[in-house]
C-alpha cells in the first residue's frame, strides 16, 4: 500500500514536468479560478458583513417625557424588555446624548452648537435593538401608547427597504457564488482532459500490460492535487501580496463598519486550498474515468 | 466440418476413430491457452466483424493469423485482450471465461497476454529498461523483483547492450524488441504479435520472427497476426486465415494463400 502511494505520488510529479507546458497551463487555469472565487469571497463576505451591520442599526428610539421620574424610566424598561420581539435594551441619559451629539460633530468638524445655549435640549432615550429588523412597526406602535414616552423615533421604511436588500443581495450572492464554482470546475475538468489526453498513449499501454484502474487512476488524481496545491499557494501568495492595498479598499469602502478581517484570512485560505484540492482531484478522476476499462 | 480447428488431418471414418479423435480434442482444449468457441462479435453500429469463429490454441502453439484488412483480426485480438466482449459464444483464456470477467479481474487476465504491436508502442521518455520495467512497475510488482526479471528478457532479446538508451535511438529492430520485452516480462501465457513486422524491411522482419520462434522453443505460446506472406509460406507453422469475419481455412504447415 506504502509502496503503491509512492509509486502514484513518484509518477504524478514525472507526469507533472514531463509535460510542463500542459502542467503549467492547467495551474494558471487554476490559479485564475481560485482568485476569481478568492475575489468574489472577498467581495460578498465584506458584503454580507456590511448587512448585517446595517440590521443591526436597525433599532427603535424611543424618546422619553422631558419630565419623566426614574420610576417611570424603571418602568418603561421592564415593560420594555418584557417584549419578544427586542433583544437589548439601551438607556441613553439626557447627558450622554448631548456628549454624544459634541463628539459627533466634533468627528465631523462641524461647530459644536450646544455651546450656544445653556440648557441640555436632549431628553434621556430608550435605543431598543430588535431580533429582527422586520419587527420595529410592533414595537414602534407599542412603545408610541406608552405614557412616558414622548415620541418615537421608527426607522420602519428604512428597515424594510434595508431586509428587501439584504435578502435579495444575501441570495443572488449565493447563486452567483455556486455558479462561478460550476464554470469554475467545467474549466478545470476540461483543461485537465486535455493534459491527460497528451498522455493517452502512456495510459494505453498502462492498460495492455495489466495494469489495474487503481495504478493508472491516482498518479493522474495526485497529478491533479499538485496542480490544485500548487494553485492555491500561488493564490494565496498573490493574495497575501495584495492583502494591504485589498484591506485598505476594504476599509475605505466600508468605512463606517467594524468588520473583522481576522477569520476572514482562515476561511479565505481554508477556501482557496480546499476549493484548488478538490477541483483538481475531482478533475482528473473524472478526465481519467474515460479511459479506464469499459 | 470439424468444431475445433486442432483437427488432425485424418481421414478415417470409422466411428472408433472419430471418437478416439473427439476425445483427443477434448484433451486439447482443456489444455489450450486458447479457446474461441462459436463467437461472433457485432459492433454497437451493426457492423459484424466475426461470425461463429472457433479455434483452440494448445499450450506452446505457433499461429499465424493471416487475411485481409478487415477481415477481423484486430477484432479477434480485442477480444482475447478484453479490449471488448464477444457478442455471442465463448472466449476461454487459460481457462477463464472472459465474458464473465468482472472488471476489477481484466488486469490481472492481460498480465498473461504479452502484446507486440506494429508501431511498437514504446514511451519515448523512458529508456529501453525502464519501458520494460515499466510493464512491472505499473503492476505493482516490487522493486526487488523488477531488476533481475528486467535484466533477464532484456538478454533474452539481445538487448543488455542498448538497456540505457532512449528508444528514438534505436534501430526499428530494436524497437521491437524492446517492445517484445516488455511483453515477455510478466511471463505470459502468450505472445500476441499484431503485425510486428508491418514496419520494418525484411531482414529485420526475419530477426523478428526468429526472436519470436526462440521464445515459442522455450514454451510460450506465440500467435502473430500478419500479412507477410513469404513469412508465413517459409515457416510452415499453422495458419489460421480469416475472410469476412470466418475462419476460413486452419491447417498445420500451411502457406499464406490457399494451396490450390
Amino acid at each position: 500500500m506504502i509502496g503503491f502511494i509512492l509509486f502514484s505520488i513518484k509518477r504524478a510529479w514525472q507526469g507533472f514536468w514531463r509535460n510542463a507546458l500542459m502542467s503549467i497551463a492547467a495551474t494558471a487555469t487554476m490559479v485564475l479560478m481560485l482568485v476569481l472565487l478568492a475575489g468574489f469571497w472577498i467581495i460578498q463576505t465584506g458584503l454580507l458583513s456590511a448587512l448585517d451591520f446595517t440590521e443591526q442599526k436597525v433599532q427603535v428610539t424611543a424618546n422619553l417625557q422631558l419630565d419623566a421620574t426614574q420610576a417611570d424610566i424603571d418602568g418603561l424598561e421592564t415593560r420594555i424588555k418584557a417584549m419578544p420581539q427586542v433583544t437589548t435594551v439601551t438607556f441613553v441619559s439626557k447627558e450622554q446624548a448631548l456628549a454624544r451629539y459634541q463628539q459627533l460633530s466634533k468627528d465631523q468638524g462641524r461647530e459644536d452648537l450646544t455651546q450656544y445655549i445653556d440648557e441640555n435640549p436632549f431628553s434621556a432615550s430608550f435605543e431598543v435593538a430588535l431580533v429582527d429588523p422586520g419587527m420595529s412597526q410592533t414595537v414602534a406602535d407599542a412603545l408610541r401608547k406608552d405614557p412616558a414616552v414622548r415620541g418615537v423615533l421608527d426607522t420602519k421604511d428604512t428597515a424594510q427597504n434595508v431586509k428587501t436588500v439584504t435578502d435579495l443581495l444575501r441570495t443572488a450572492g449565493t447563486v452567483i457564488l455556486v455558479v462561478i464554482a460550476v464554470i469554475v470546475l467545467f474549466i478545470i475538468v476540461n483543461t485537465i482532459r486535455l493534459a491527460v489526453f497528451a498522455r493517452a498513449e502512456e495510459i494505453e499501454i498502462m492498460r495492455l500490460v495489466g495494469a489495474s484502474d487503481a495504478f493508472i487512476r491516482w498518479p493522474f488524481v495526485f497529478e491533479g492535487a499538485m496542480v490544485g496545491l500548487l494553485g492555491a499557494a500561488i493564490t494565496l501568495a498573490g493574495l497575501y501580496v495584495l492583502a494591504d492595498p485589498i484591506a485598505h479598499f476594504m476599509v475605505d469602502f466600508f468605512r463606517v463598519l467594524p468588520l473583522s478581517f481576522g477569520s476572514l484570512t482562515r476561511d479565505l485560505v481554508v477556501i482557496v486550498v480546499g476549493a484548488g484540492l478538490g477541483l483538481g482531484i475531482l478533475g482528473s478522476w473524472l478526465s481519467v474515468r474515460t479511459y479506464l476499462i469499459r | 466440418m470439424s468444431l475445433f480447428a486442432t483437427a488432425t488431418a485424418t481421414s478415417t471414418s470409422s466411428v472408433r476413430e472419430r471418437l478416439r479423435r473427439r476425445s483427443r480434442e477434448q484433451a486439447d482444449s482443456d489444455r489450450a491457452v486458447l479457446v474461441l468457441h462459436d463467437v461472433t462479435k457485432t459492433y454497437p453500429n451493426g457492423k459484424t466483424a466475426l461470425r461463429d469463429v472457433d479455434l483452440v490454441i494448445p499450450e506452446g502453439d505457433f499461429v499465424f493469423l493471416v487475411g485481409p484488412s478487415g477481415a477481423g483480426k484486430s477484432t479477434l485480438i480485442r477480444l482475447l485482450i478484453r479490449d471488448e466482449t464477444a457478442t455471442k459464444g465463448q472466449v476461454v483464456l487459460d481457462g477463464q471465461n472472459l465474458a464473465k470477467l468482472s472488471r476489477r479481474h481484466v488486469p490481472k487476465v492481460r498480465r498473461k497476454i504479452g502484446i507486440v504491436f506494429q508501431d511498437f508502442k514504446l514511451l519515448p521518455t523512458k529508456s529501453v529498461w525502464e519501458n520494460v520495467a515499466f510493464a512491472l512497475e505499473v503492476t505493482g510488482t516490487p522493486r526487488k523483483r523488477i531488476r533481475p526479471a528486467v535484466d533477464r528478457v532484456l538478454a533474452l532479446v539481445g538487448l543488455t547492450a542498448q538497456r540505457e538508451q532512449l528508444p528514438s535511438t534505436l534501430s526499428g529492430g530494436e524497437q521491437q524488441r524492446t517492445a517484445i520485452a516488455r511483453a515477455l516480462v510478466h511471463d505470459p501465457r502468450l505472445i500476441i504479435a499484431d503485425e510486428p513486422t508491418g514496419n520494418l524491411d525484411p531482414l529485420i522482419s526475419w530477426e523478428i520472427i526468429q526472436l519470436l520462434l526462440r521464445i515459442n522453443e522455450l514454451g510460450v505460446t506465440v500467435m502473430m497476426a500478419t500479412h507477410d506472406a513469404d513469412v508465413v509460406t517459409a515457416l510452415r507453422k499453422r495458419v489460421v486465415a480469416l475472410e469476412e469475419g470466418r475462419v476460413i481455412r486452419d491447417e498445420v504447415g500451411g502457406a499464406y494463400h490457399r494451396a490450390d
